[in-house]
């Protein structure tokens, strides 16, 4: 890169929003160039005044209390400083490259303008160090946490299995139980013009009105659109619950049917509006009598 | 820009009394400087807790590493806010890696303004960078502010507003020179924060 394109990208490093290899390629002509350096510099002090667009807040009282007592029993890295010398920064950058290749994981902390404020050459080996370690305890830190939270998550599917398999078992033991009731009725529902192949069963406890229908080979209800049970007595409708079918044309539905439900002589399946209604508007598909 | 104030110099001298240990010369940056850090916090996480936890970790490392500030290269305020700024970035990828969603919904108004009018100099010099900023092209302004509050480099910025790349570059670059020029004259020569 030329002196030009460095001088570009001092704006975008100022703001630590260079990429890996531009930023690379930035350092290394830095260590030589005094104007980008200065130019960087003022580029950075304008880029921190944008903290400044920010409303300030006023943190809690008792956080100031907190970090005075805290400091109390930190030790202080009071970096011991090499006199900035030309030769002096050349040796800093490149060290405190290499520390960072080191060190750093690929994919870690975001780019800052690395060459502001960078150790100089002594005390690298102390901040590397000291940067290893908190990268090393940050590292662990996220692996536990990864770890926790993956535990969390087969907890929360076995939980979530489960539930699903207590589920089936209330279906499957009310179903059981429905059909060996001594109370249980059942209705065969035959397919209309609609649907000639169609058929479906109803069974419901006459004393609780507990109802399972299960329906075969009807055609798929259009978008927007299900099926809906009808009890009929004294030749007036009564609305039952609502299904739709599976692309095989297998629908299944579990409801209560009311008192006056239970008497129907008539039982018969219309195709209606997804919520149901009152009252049927639409053609019959399967219709039967009570046993 | 008349209103810069007498202690210029001594944001840097207090930073030289924090590496020596001076516990009072911490108090007195974090008096100064806590609200305008919490605030840029707030702007990165969206989360008052989270905010207020990285403004502890971030008065810790000045309380550690004042020794490193060096005024050859930038004012003690640039330093401050570059710590306080690479700090939030780093939590709130930290954050995303874990649990976007629960942050996404705890973006919490920025309430309790501080006593901001109080120190009139410094809303002063609010008025002005947001002045400055109010000056730029929406679209160089939005950029800018994506890179510095997200910490995302031109490559995500691209993608992530479906730019070309050579446009975000540019007015990134653009926007960062102009607000240059319109501060410059109002801040420059401040060895102090402000």
């Amino acid at each position: 890169m030329t002196h030009e394109e460095h001088i570009e990208l001092l704006p975008l490093a100022a703001l630590g929003a260079t990429d890996e290899r531009e930023q690379g390629a930035l350092d290394a002509h830095l260590a030589a160039c005094g104007e980008c350096q200065a130019e960087l510099r003022s580029f950075t002090d304008t880029a921190a005044l944008l903290a400044l667009d920010a409303a300030p807040v006023a943190p809690r009282p008792q956080l100031r209390s907190r970090l005075l007592s805290e400091i109390k029993s930190i030790k202080q890295e009071t970096t011991e400083r090499a006199e900035t010398g030309r030769d002096a920064k050349v040796v800093s950058l490149e060290e405190a490259r290499a520390a960072r290749r080191r060190d750093e994981p690929p994919v870690s902390s975001v780019r800052r303008p690395t060459f502001l404020y960078g150790a100089l050459a002594a005390s690298l080996v102390i901040a590397g160090l000291a940067v290893t370690f908190a990268i090393t305890q940050r590292r662990e830190n996220d692996r536990l946490q990864a770890t926790l939270s993956q535990v969390s998550r087969q907890l929360a599917d076995t939980r979530s299995q489960l539930d699903g398999t207590n589920t089936e078992l209330a279906r499957a033991r009310f179903e059981s139980d429905l059909l060996a009731a001594p109370d249980s009725r059942t209705a065969d529902l035959t397919g209309t013009a609609m649907a000639q192949t169609a058929r479906a069963k109803l069974v419901f406890s006459d004393t609780t009105g507990e109802a399972i229908l299960v329906a075969a080979k009807l055609p798929p209800a259009p978008a927007g659109k299900a099926y809906q049970l009808w009890y009929i007595a004294d030749g007036k409708p009564l609305p039952g619950a609502v299904f739709t079918t599976d692309g095989s044309g297998r629908g299944e539905m579990r409801s209560s049917i009311p008192l006056e439900g239970r008497r129907a002589e008539v039982f018969a399946v219309t195709l209606e509006p997804a919520g149901g209604l009152p009252a049927p508007s639409g053609e019959i598909y399967l219709k039967g009598p009570a046993s | 820009m008349n209103a810069r104030p007498e202690r210029d110099s001594s944001d840097a001298e207090l930073l030289r009394a924090v590496a020596g240990g001076d516990e009072a010369a911490l108090a007195s940056i974090y008096d100064q400087y806590a609200s305008i850090l919490l605030g840029l916090l707030l702007r990165i996480l969206h989360s008052r807790g989270e905010a207020e936890d990285v403004l502890q970790e971030v008065f810790l490392q000045v309380w550690r590493r004042a020794g490193d500030f060096d005024e050859s290269r930038g004012r003690g305020f640039t330093w401050l806010v570059t710590l306080a700024r690479s700090r939030a970035i780093d939590r709130l990828r930290a954050l995303d890696s874990r649990a976007r969603t629960a942050t996404a919904s705890a973006s919490e108004p920025s309430d309790s303004v501080s006593d901001a009018s109080a120190d009139t100099f410094r809303a002063e010099q609010r008025e002005i960078v947001q002045a400055a900023l109010a000056q730029l092209p929406d679209e160089q302004r939005r950029t800018l502010l994506l890179a510095y509050e997200e910490g995302l480099t031109q490559t995500e910025i691209a993608e992530r507003t479906g730019q070309p790349l050579g446009t975000v570059k540019t007015r990134t670059r653009s926007g960062l020179m102009k607000l240059r020029e319109m501060l410059r004259d109002k801040f420059e020569g401040a060895d102090a924060l402000f």
